[in-house]
């Protein structure tokens, strides 16, 4: 796909400039730099405040032959999603952060793509309800992003679909065309609509497809969401941690089936002990001390109570929960030692206040995640198992973070390397050994569904016929190649 | 009543698929959800009751025209029923079984005859019996009993072989141990022997209803003749002609009536028989098509709108006989009865029925080594019927296909259990 | 295009037992009378029916069709017009041959079923291993398959198990050039337990809220996801339906609930969804069970306004809702929240567990999702109106709008007289948003039934415009045209979809991607006038 005759900086600029206005438009090293990631540098970032914006900077991108690259979240980006390639322009919808509509009754936020999980979180507060989200988002990250990364939310039991917690959408097309998704779609205006009584909760069509499928996962190849209506679910008036802390991850793979089946579980999430340590930790001596404490794994569950008598339903599930536990092998407990239960409350519920709460250990790191299931896990820790051992990475100094998805039925399943960023040789010892590590993971089944950088290549040599189809949709929705250019199958450059 | 008669049975059809399968809620597995051998062996939909429905509305409004290829998918079919009793779960307009006589009706009437269906035609013409054996032989099954003729003395129960157990050397022994069990309970029996004639059932499946008729007005007036009060039939297919065909056709017989399985729960409940010998074994239960859902009663003709019919004159197959040979099974000391998935008014069908046996062998046997299989899933050492076209097919299937099953008479284990024959090693041949 | 080259081709590919030109038998696939609008009630006849066996044969067939310019329109079970052929040159594709469970993943909670699997058998093999299938409101004789990839998907335990077309995840699928995509993990591994990416997720271009009706090819396996069953693994039950005879399961609670107003209804509802505890959930009329139960019941009732009003209104806000506990505490905490939700909105919930013969023809029959079915009995046959389903707001109020359209129909005794109001209301996963269709009934025989069929789906569809709502068919051409520039001209990303997987538009396709004109030429002015009009108002772009 090629792009139009490029022009100088300054033209392009002031071209922008003309149809965004000014103030949109930015060239400033700073914040170019940031989106860069330490890779190449975009020529301009765009900063709309308006969706009226966004469409025309997508038309003008149309025009202009431009590589655009939506960003919706504050930096450091990490999983290099909206790396831009040389001479891109950002898109940085950061800065569109109304929260449109809250519906307490239909527990659901319509919200742009700047607003993230602690502001959105505090705003529903008020109203009893709680925000589904990843464990530890970034504090400038924005909920939409998340979402359409597909990134897993802690509460599995509320995980109905791969694409929840997102419902509708409104989105621009790479061609330009403005299209609404789910019962947003029309026909009427939002306003019409929600004077009918319609909360935009129903997250499938328009008609016959669900382009919102589409746009999920797309990191940005085939369209920008300008709002989004994302499900909330009742904060629990009561809500109690447990812990299973296990030398066999096998025991607490057969606990986790047996609870999540149920749906008895809110919070369900296993961690070794440096992932734990990393949770939980505020400075790198204390996540080496916190996790010297701790068994080989830990599983974090919650029961909760709702509106009515949550008492007696935690009690309930503490008894029946129990006999699973007994079943397993395994045994509840209240505390883990050495950290105050406030603090896993505030790492399940609060955004990290740190970028990133996996640089808690030595600051730099590099993650392997991909999806499979629980009782594939082992073998998948055995492979990674055989990687660490050839490129001489000690296995305790790996974190694993297991987080069941779609009530159980698969998991996303992460192996976080850790490394000194300051030290360049051991950068480039766990970018060779992730790269082999991922390569073997893949031929033993793991499932690269958010293929960021080199996963793209691992995944889709593996799938021809999902290629060849993803083209087409490439195709149709951004003909001209205008955005996200070199990401995932769509070998534009 | 000719096919354009059923019209608005055919039109209803919604094409819900429902006739294909056991009604659902009785679903038990995968394996033994299907109820129709007809669709379940050939596919196309045309092999099911609503599919033969709605050919028979395609020639009846002149979309297309009846054929060898559309005669032979109508007959291949053993009306065993099960397809009425599910589309009945939903609708209470459409008489499925009806339509699919009526369709038979129309082969004949339109000469898209089977040549094998005409032969039976023949032989029930010359002999009296669908086999064509010869008529002078019919009693001989009896040789040896010392058992009344009705032509010639009275008996108060008039008892009906059949064709098959009439001729069927093999189950000759079932029919002659039911006569000598009802005879040491006290019962005055009598038998037509060389005068009885076939009951005309299977002319009327065939679409000869004229040649049933025939049939029908032969047998009442000899019950008639007979003076007796109680007729009492080991032939499931005769008791559903006697019970709901005859009626149907306007023919009544004047007697009591009674399978013999209902005739064996009658005389055990009265202490007359006694079931006293212990029968260890586990045993599974078929119901023959034409002792359950096929025999209901006849309950009237309603000549107006179907969806206005009176709930009560609507066959569901809900009052064929079920209960009574459970019980008699029940009540044989050391027996244990265990269902199969598809029992009662849903029944699988043994294969013999609707002159499939007769034209189409192959799957005739097809379907009762279906019917094996479910009997074997069940863990049970022996399957137990009371129909001689069952047995019959039952046996040939076990002997063809190898399978450990026995395969029993319920007359057989009440013999046993009444100490009048030993329990052998089983009658699977 | 030669369909007797094609026909020689099929006989060898599949067996001459398993393929049919004849006409009588071709219309066994023509006889499409239910939800057809259309009063002759055939559509069109295929030129050839044939069984595929295989994914390999699928495909086969397929690329038959289009070396020899022949359309092909695949089934599993057949029930409904959409199945029929809608052009001159279809090649039937009847998937019964294709009926296996492939294999149930009891931990991962998953199975993996071709086309002619129906819910019955997934759910009678699902229960063995505690678990249980979502099964649709038409019932279980209908394909999962078939609803997941290519129709709706509404059940009346979609409360705990959601609707089909989210319960996917690997798909098998074969393009209508005969190529295989397969997604998800299953494209990348052979695995089935994941249905999306890698990356964007193409089970956004194989449906929406509705399929593409065999649109868009053939889909030969899915994955389906199963949920929890605390119930046993087979159920003992005598008699068939309205005469079963059942126990009471453990830990199993069922409950009728009156609600004296539609507020107290619709906050009850919300708060049922909020609390998590049903297993299944359907509000419909009381005048609604008398209906299926005692379908005459309602033509000696012409004039008995009293009696009417009494069933009508007393009984106006019917619930029907199944508790499971996954232990004796857990079903006592249901009910005893249940109990609690229902007085707080001055409501009476009736434990049906003691009706024993209600209970007994009850339970399976929801579970098992066969009464729905018996809205047959009336006329013969029946149509729904319903539309795009948000939150459960707007369902209550579509109640109300249809059983005011259904009045005036009514009165002029040209639909059935079930007493108008006659929902089948749903909500899917806690609440999350919900469904509701009115059901209306006909006789198919009746000429002035299936004349007044066309004005009420035009009715219907001027309705959900009305309320902002995309109309249940917009399968059809004709709503397609006239929805899709109020809905972001989703109709030519279908096409574009169809023309890309499609390239000689081999599969029938005209539920998918075709538009037409309504033919106004028979439709009051005033009618005309008032779609016209709510279109233009219901425009946003």
């Amino acid at each position: 796909m090629a792009g139009k005759k490029k022009e100088g900086k300054g033209a392009l600029r002031e071209k922008l400039a003309e149809v965004l206005g000014a103030e949109a438009v930015s060239d400033d090293p700073d914040l170019l730099a940031s989106y860069a990631a330490g890779g190449e540098l975009p020529a301009l970032a765009l900063r709309p405040r308006e969706a009226s914006q966004v469409v025309e900077a997508v038309r003008l991108a149309n025009r202009e032959g431009l590589n655009l690259v939506p960003v919706s979240s504050g930096p450091p980006h990490h999983h290099g999603g909206s790396r831009p390639l040389a001479g891109a322009v950002m898109l940085d919808l950061s800065g569109m952060d109304r929260i449109i509509r809250l519906d307490r009754r239909n527990k659901v936020a319509m919200i742009e793509p700047g607003v993230t999980f602690g502001r959105l979180q505090e705003a529903v507060d008020p109203l009893g309800l709680r925000v589904l989200k990843p464990l530890l988002p970034r504090w400038n990250k924005s909920v939409i992003a998340s979402e359409l990364e597909r990134e897993p939310i802690t509460i599995p039991k509320y995980h109905w679909d791969m694409n929840d917690p997102l419902l509708c959408t409104e989105v621009v097309f790479g061609s330009g065309e403005v299209f609404r998704t789910g019962s947003a779609a029309g026909p009427g205006t939002l306003e019409q609509q929600w004077a009918e009584g319609l909360a935009q909760k129903n997250p499938l069509g328009p008609g016959q497809s669900d382009l919102v499928r589409l746009v999920q996962g797309a990191q940005g190849t085939l369209g920008v969401v300008t709002w989004a209506t994302v499900k909330l679910e009742l904060k629990p008036r009561m809500r109690r941690l447990y812990f299973l802390r296990e030398s066999d991850l096998g025991k607490l793979i057969d606990f986790s089936y047996r609870v999540l089946r149920p749906k008895q579980t809110d919070e369900h999430l296993i961690v070794d002990r440096w992932a734990l340590a990393c949770m939980l930790a505020e400075t790198p001596e204390e996540a080496q001390s916190l996790a010297s404490r701790q068994a080989p794994y830990t599983l974090i569950y919650a029961l909760a109570g709702y509106d009515y008598f949550p008492e007696e339903r935690v009690a309930y599930l503490e008894e029946d929960v129990g006999r699973a536990a007994q079943a397993c092998g395994v045994r509840p407990e209240r505390e883990l030692p050495g950290v105050p239960l406030e603090r896993v409350r505030r790492a399940l519920d609060d955004p990290c206040p740190e970028p990133f709460w996996k640089q808690r250990v030595k600051g730099g790191w590099r993650e392997i995640f991909f999806i499979t299931t629980l009782d594939r896990v082992p073998g998948m820790q055995e492979v990674m198992g055989e990687a660490l051992r050839e490129h001489g990475y000690p296995h305790e100094e790996m974190a694993t973070y297991i987080q069941p998805m779609q009530m159980g039925r698969n998991c996303h399943l992460e192996f976080d390397l850790f490394y000194d960023p300051g030290d360049a040789e051991a950068e480039r010892k766990v970018d060779e050994l992730c790269r082999a590590a991922s390569e073997r993971l893949a031929e033993a089944g793991a499932f690269f569904s958010r293929p960021y950088g080199l996963w793209a290549e691992l995944a889709y040599s593996r799938c021809p016929d999902t290629v060849r189809a993803l083209r087409m949709v490439k195709e149709m929705l951004d003909p001209a190649g205008v955005m996200n250019r070199g990401k995932l199958c769509f070998q534009e450059v | 009543m000719a096919l354009q008669d059923y019209l608005r049975d055919m039109e209803g059809c919604s094409r819900c698929s429902s006739c294909k399968w056991v009604p659902f809620n009785q679903v038990k597995s995968w394996r033994f959800a299907k109820n129709c051998p007809s669709i379940t062996r050939h596919n196309l939909h045309a092999y099911s009751g609503s599919g033969k429905m709605i050919m028979g509305l395609s020639m009846a409004t002149g979309r297309s025209q009846l054929n060898e290829t559309v005669a032979e998918i109508i007959y291949r079919c053993q009306l065993c029923g099960a397809c009425d009793t599910a589309c009945k779960v939903y609708r209470d307009d459409i008489d499925l079984m009806d339509v699919l006589l009526a369709l038979r009706a129309y082969c004949v009437e339109q000469g898209e005859l089977i040549p094998e269906h005409m032969m039976t035609i023949d032989a029930l013409k010359r002999e009296d019996n669908v086999f064509g054996e010869p008529k002078a032989r019919r009693g001989d099954w009896a040789e040896g009993l010392d058992v009344k003729d009705v032509g010639k003395e009275k008996a108060r129960v008039l008892f009906h072989a059949g064709c098959r157990y009439s001729y069927d050397g093999d189950l000759r022994e079932t029919v002659r141990g039911a006569v000598r069990l009802l005879r040491s309970s006290g019962v005055d029996l009598g038998i037509a022997g060389a005068n009885e004639a076939c009951c005309g059932g299977r002319a009327y499946e065939l679409g000869y209803q004229g040649e049933s008729e025939n049939f029908a007005d032969d047998m009442v007036s000899r019950v008639r003749a007979s003076g007796a009060e109680v007729l009492v039939t080991a032939c499931s297919d005769c008791y559903a002609a006697f019970n709901y065909l005859y009626p149907r056709m306007g023919k009544e017989l004047g007697v009591e009536l009674y399978h013999i399985t209902q005739y064996l729960e009658k005389l055990a409940g009265e202490g007359r028989l006694r079931l006293r010998e212990r029968v260890p074994k586990l045993v599974t239960w078929h119901d023959p098509c034409h002792l359950g859902r096929k025999s209901e009663p006849f309950t009237g003709e309603w000549k107006g709108d179907k969806l206005l019919r009176p709930m009560s004159m609507k066959r569901t197959g809900k009052k064929g006989i079920y209960d009574a040979p459970r019980n008699v099974l029940r009540s044989i000391p050391g027996l244990e009865l265990v269902e199969m998935e598809r029992i009662k008014g849903y029944a699988w069908c043994c294969g013999a029925g609707g002159g499939v046996l007769e034209a189409f062998p192959e799957f005739a046997a097809w379907t009762a080594a279906e019917r094996i299989e479910e009997a074997l899933a069940t863990g049970a050492e022996a399957l137990v019927t009371s129909c001689p076209w069952c047995l019959r097919m039952f046996r040939d299937a076990v002997a063809e296909g190898g399978a450990c099953l026995e395969v029993y008479d319920l007359t057989e284990l009440a013999l046993i259990s009444a100490g009048e024959r030993a329990l052998a090693g089983g009658a699977a041949r | 295009m030669s369909v007797d080259e094609a026909y020689r081709e099929f006989v060898e590919l599949l067996g001459e037992e398993n393929v049919s030109r004849e006409p009588a038998v071709l219309d066994c696939y023509a006889w499409q009378p239910t939800f057809n609008d259309d009063p002759d009630r055939w559509v069109k006849r295929p030129v050839a029916v044939v069984l595929p066996s295989s994914t390999e044969e699928v495909q086969e067939v397929v690329r038959i069709c289009n070396r020899h310019g022949l359309r092909f329109k695949s089934f599993s079970t057949g029930w409904g017009a959409w199945n029929g052929p809608t052009f001159d040159n279809v090649v039937q594709v009847d998937l019964r041959r294709m009926d296996r469970i492939v294999e149930i993943d009891a931990k991962n909670m998953y199975a993996v079923i071709e086309p002619y699997v129906n819910g019955a058998q997934l759910q009678a093999e699902a229960m063995k291993v505690g678990l249980n299938t979502h099964i649709i409101g038409a019932g279980p004789n209908c394909s999962p398959l078939a609803s997941a990839t290519s129709g709706w998907g509404v059940g009346h335990d979609s409360i705990y198990m959601s609707y089909s077309a989210r319960n996917l995840l690997g798909v098998e699928w074969v393009l209508p050039d005969g190529e295989l995509l397969r997604l998800g993990t299953l494209g990348s591994s052979g695995e089935w337990f994941n249905g999306d990416g890698p990356g964007p997720s193409l089970r956004g271009i194989m449906r929406g809220s509705c399929g593409a009706l065999a649109g868009l090819g053939i889909f030969t396996r899915c994955a389906l996801k199963l949920y929890n069953w605390p119930g046993p693994p087979e159920m003992e039950i005598d008699g068939i339906m309205l005469d079963a005879k059942m126990e009471v399961p453990e830990n199993i609670g069922y409950y009728m609930c009156f609600f004296p107003d539609r507020s107290s209804f619709s906050d009850a509802m919300y708060k049922l969804g909020e609390a998590e505890i049903a297993y299944n959930a359907l509000a419909t009329s009381f005048g609604g069970y008398l209906d299926i139960l005692t379908p005459r019941l309602f033509r000696k009732l012409e004039h008995t306004g009293a009696l009417r009003s009494l069933i009508t209104e007393t009984f106006k806000f019917t619930l029907a809702v199944l508790l499971a506990g996954n232990s004796a505490r857990e079903l006592a905490y249901q009910e005893k929240v249940l109990h609690a939700i229902v007085r707080e909105h001055g409501g009476l919930a009736m434990d049906v567990t003691k009706m024993e013969d209600f209970f007994s023809m009850l339970f399976m029959s929801f579970v098992r999702a066969t009464i729905p079915a018996l809205v047959f009995r009336m006329g013969g046959s029946f149509s729904t109106a319903l539309d795009r389903n948000d939150s459960l707001d707007t369902q209550v109020t579509w109640r109300e709008v249809i059983r005011k359209i259904k009045e005036g129909y009514i009165a002029k005794g040209q639909i059935l007289d079930d007493l108008a109001d006659n929902p089948y209301f749903v909500p899917y996963e806690n609440n999350t948003w919900c469904h509701c269709e009115v059901v209306y009934q006909y006789d198919p025989r009746n000429p002035e039934h299936r004349e007044a069929l066309e004005p009420i789906f035009l009715d219907v569809t001027i309705a959900a415009i009305e309320r902002c709502m995309e109309p249940l068919f917009t399968s059809d051409p004709r709503v397609r045209k006239l929805i899709s520039p109020l809905a972001g001209n989703f109709g030519r990303y279908q096409q574009a979809i169809s023309r890309g997987l499609d390239p000689n538009q081999a599969a029938d396709n005209t539920l998918y991607s075709v538009e037409a004109d309504f033919d106004f030429s028979g439709i009051d002015p005033e009618r005309v006038k008032r779609l016209q009009g709510v279109v233009e108002q219901r425009r946003w772009q």
